[in-house]
């Protein structure tokens, strides 16, 4: 007899995304129309839920329209946070990867642009053709590489100044390298003045600004797949008020009724603990892999791209050195610098060391041993080079740093170097891929489950008050 | 009717809300890509005047008088004895300055009229200058530093002799005649140094030349850098209005680029004479000796005209003065 006034009232603005619609607006505000009498309605409702919770059945109406809002709430939460994770490793295996290897990459070339234009310099006679390819295709590939950086820099501001000062100043640099050479080849010694420049330039203003979108493009990396692997906390709070709600609201039931189980009630708690658990473990799982995609990956990546940048930059300290034809004294320093950078004062520590105690085994770790053995013959190498040079064997330096064919000299140890760490990089790039595409495999299903499994206890919720509610008719 | 009333007010103010909204000034067009600055490169460590730099006002004594020679024979224990023994004549030179020491790219050697005085030296002690030298290529900064600590034996590099410079290093006498003179492009009216006031002008740190232009009553600008041929760089970016130092160095210059040229008359003496360590007097007078011979047996004359005649026209070689 109540339950025909009731009824209605309550539930009405439940269901729907918007309750003050305006036609509902309209009937219930009786000839009120427009703004104001839209605006009355929220607190008619309240007075409406207040006046109907005094009764038994309004009250259990009002336990089912919360528990339905809960679990539809919760279920919107926790399948909307596990499609953004889904979503975020998507991003950072199909985007932020690519693009912190991309500005990796920027970086690489151009250090290797500068060395190997120096390198082509020292060369007598007409310039080795390999050397210049070489040039070439590093330019190009650091082209490549910055318009896909660029492509970017929109949304990660830190990345526009780096990308713009790259942009501006590499056809600069092209321009004054080409100077050089032309000058080089009409026997003019202000060639190297130009070269010289052009290094100038490059080491700077382009490495560092290289430098920065490397770094603002891998903090984005850690950055968002430490957002991938964080506690998804305002789903786990809800979906925990869920099942305590469904728990109470039994136990309240079944004092009011003295029926032991409402199986509406009981399949919409089981369906609650069922998400709980299939997300609990779904994302223990895929935060363990994408974290080891982390350690294992990009943070070994991370430290092998340092390490083979101070090898670039020693690489041209060595080259410029020859080239400053006797006034070479900073780059040398600068060398040294780098090579300690690089391999420690022992040719044993350094970035190569950490590398190795982060790569135990694997193909990996074979890869960082062939670097270290390459780096000491360098090394080697270049000691030779500069006590030639500073005894005015000023050829024989020149044969030794740059020759391909010289076995012992520093152009082959070199090679082998940057050789092993490329090997090594790409190791850790499809560790990387590997681990974080399986704990995106993890998450399938997982978010369409949660939505379906939240509708089920939505279901429940509705049938099992339902239920409960005609007995009181 | 109030409430209608109300409805319609309420409906006003938004409209008329929302035209005052739009008819705000839009601004100007966003410039999508704004350049804060497109300067061309320099080359490294430019700078301005250099306090330190060479040559200097001191006028105490004749720096032209050099020690007499005393013959090209070598007597036991003498630095040239040591030299001879060890085999190779080391000398530090320059690798950058066109025509008077430079690498030939295309051959990879030390080429020069500066690098001939150090050949017909080792070619005096060894008969042969073949495989008997060593080229220590040095910025023209450290010439003093590589002969106080002994790296070098001889700095044979557009040396000026100077009164503050004999403090440190003994000089030989002098084997070269030239005055600094101006190199700007073609089209440009500068003919002196009073021309370029308040214009950049490019010289070598600790270069006689620099202290010149930062000395000037003209006030030309003075730009300072590692090599010379960074003041070409710079000028052929138009990066300084003129290039001034020795015309040995400017004819160099010139004969890289067809577009500039040396002008005016030497307003400066610089009397090019080969370095040697303080200490090692007898190697002073050595090499003066040999610069004796050089002068009167053509060799000086094949080497004049090889690299500088046809830009500096004829000359003889100037008379040595001894204390």
């Amino acid at each position: 007899m109540t339950s025909t006034a009731t009824a209605p009232g309550p539930t009405a603005p439940a269901p729907g995304p918007a309750p003050p619609s305006p036609p509902d607006g309209r009937d219930r505000a009786g000839g009120r129309s427009g703004l104001l009498g839209l605006l009355d309605l929220p607190g008619q409702g309240i007075r409406a839920i207040v006046r109907s919770a005094a009764t038994t059945p309004g009250r259990l109406t009002v336990i089912a329209v919360g528990l339905v809002l809960l679990a539809l709430v919760a279920g919107l939460v926790a399948t909307l946070s596990v499609q953004n994770r889904d979503n975020t490793i998507t991003g950072v295996i199909e985007h932020r990867e690519p693009l912190a290897a991309a500005s990796q990459q920027v970086y690489r070339s151009l250090s290797d642009a500068d060395a190997t234009a120096a390198s082509a310099f020292l060369s007598i006679g007409t310039e080795p053709p390999e050397l210049r390819q070489r040039y070439e295709r590093d330019i190009a590939e650091a082209g490549a590489a910055l318009a896909k950086a660029a492509s970017d820099s929109g949304d990660v501001a830190d990345a526009a100044g780096p990308v713009d000062v790259l942009n501006q100043s590499l056809p600069v640099y092209t321009g004054l390298v080409e100077t050089a050479r032309s000058n080089n080849r009409l026997g003019y010694p202000v060639g190297a003045s130009y070269l010289r420049e052009a290094s100038e330039l490059m080491r700077a203003k382009i490495l560092p600004a290289a430098q920065d979108l490397y770094r603002v493009d891998t903090e984005k990396l850690i950055e968002e797949q430490d957002s991938a692997t964080g506690f998804p906390w305002l789903a786990t709070i809800l979906v925990l008020a869920l099942l305590a709600a469904l728990v109470v609201a039994q136990v309240y039931l079944t004092r009011r009724t003295n029926r032991l189980l409402n199986v509406g009630l009981v399949v919409a708690t089981a369906a609650v603990v069922v998400s709980l658990l299939w997300g609990a473990v779904a994302l223990v799982v895929q935060g363990s892999l994408v974290g080891s995609g982390q350690d294992d990956g990009s943070h070994r990546v991370d430290v092998l791209v340092r390490a083979r940048i101070a090898a670039l930059q020693a690489r041209a300290d060595e080259t410029l050195t020859l080239v400053a034809r006797g006034d070479g004294a900073t780059y040398e320093k600068d060398f040294g610098t780098n090579a300690v950078q690089l391999a420690g004062t022992d040719g044993q520590g350094g970035l190569l060391g950490e590398a190795r105690g982060l790569i135990p085994d694997g193909e990996g770790a074979a890869k960082v041993a062939d670097a270290t053995k390459a780096v000491n013959d360098w090394f080697k190498a270049h000691k030779e080079v500069r006590s030639r040079d500073d005894s005015g064997q000023y050829q024989e330096a020149v044969d030794l740093a740059v020759l391909e064919d010289k076995t012992d000299g520093s152009a082959p140890a070199f090679r082998r170097l940057d050789d092993s760490l490329q090997d090594a990089i790409d190791v850790g790039r499809q560790e990387f891929l590997d681990s974080t595409h399986n704990g995106d495999r993890a998450l399938t299903l997982l978010a369409p489950g949660l939505a379906v499994l939240a509708i089920v206890a939505a279901a429940g919720v509705t049938m099992g008050i339902r239920e409960r509610l005609r007995e009181y008719r | 009717m109030s409430r209608r009333g109300n409805t319609v007010r309420a409906s006003v103010l938004v409209v008329v809300a929302m035209l005052a909204a739009a008819c705000g000034s839009p601004g100007k067009p966003v410039d999508p890509a704004p350049v804060s600055n497109a300067a061309w490169p320099q080359p490294a460590h430019v700078g301005g005047p250099d306090s330190t730099a060479g040559g200097g006002t001191d006028t105490s004594c004749n720096p032209l008088a050099s020690l007499a020679p005393s013959g090209t024979s070598i007597a036991d224990g003498s630095t040239m004895a040591k030299i001879k023994e060890r085999g190779k004549l080391i000398a530090g030179v320059d690798q950058t300055t066109y025509l008077f020491g430079f690498r030939n790219p295309t051959s990879g050697n030390l080429e020069g009229f500066d690098i001939d005085m150090v050949n017909q030296i080792a070619k005096a002690i060894w008969g042969s200058a073949d495989g008997h030298v060593q080229f220590r290529a040095i910025p023209s900064s450290q010439r003093e530093n590589v002969l106080k600590d002994h790296q070098v034996d001889i700095v044979v590099r557009t040396y000026s002799i100077t009164c503050d410079r004999r403090k440190d290093v003994q000089f030989s006498s002098v084997y070269y005649k030239a005055g600094q003179r101006i190199l700007v492009t073609k089209e440009s009216p500068v003919r002196k140094l009073t021309d370029l006031s308040g214009k950049r002008v490019c010289a070598a740190k600790k270069s006689t030349s620099l202290a010149k232009i930062a000395t000037d009553p003209a006030k030309p600008v003075p730009v300072s850098v590692d090599n010379w041929s960074d003041c070409l760089v710079m000028l052929q970016q138009g990066q300084v209005e003129a290039v001034s130092t020795d015309d040995t160095i400017l004819a160099g210059m010139a004969a890289q680029d067809p577009t500039l040229q040396v002008v005016g008359d030497q307003f400066t003496e610089e009397n090019y004479g080969i370095g040697v360590p303080k200490d090692n007097e007898d190697m002073v007078k050595y090499v003066n000796a040999v610069l004796d011979n050089v002068r009167g047996n053509g060799a000086w004359q094949d080497s004049y005209h090889r690299w500088v005649e046809s830009s500096l026209g004829p000359a003889s070689p100037p008379s040595p003065q001894y204390q």
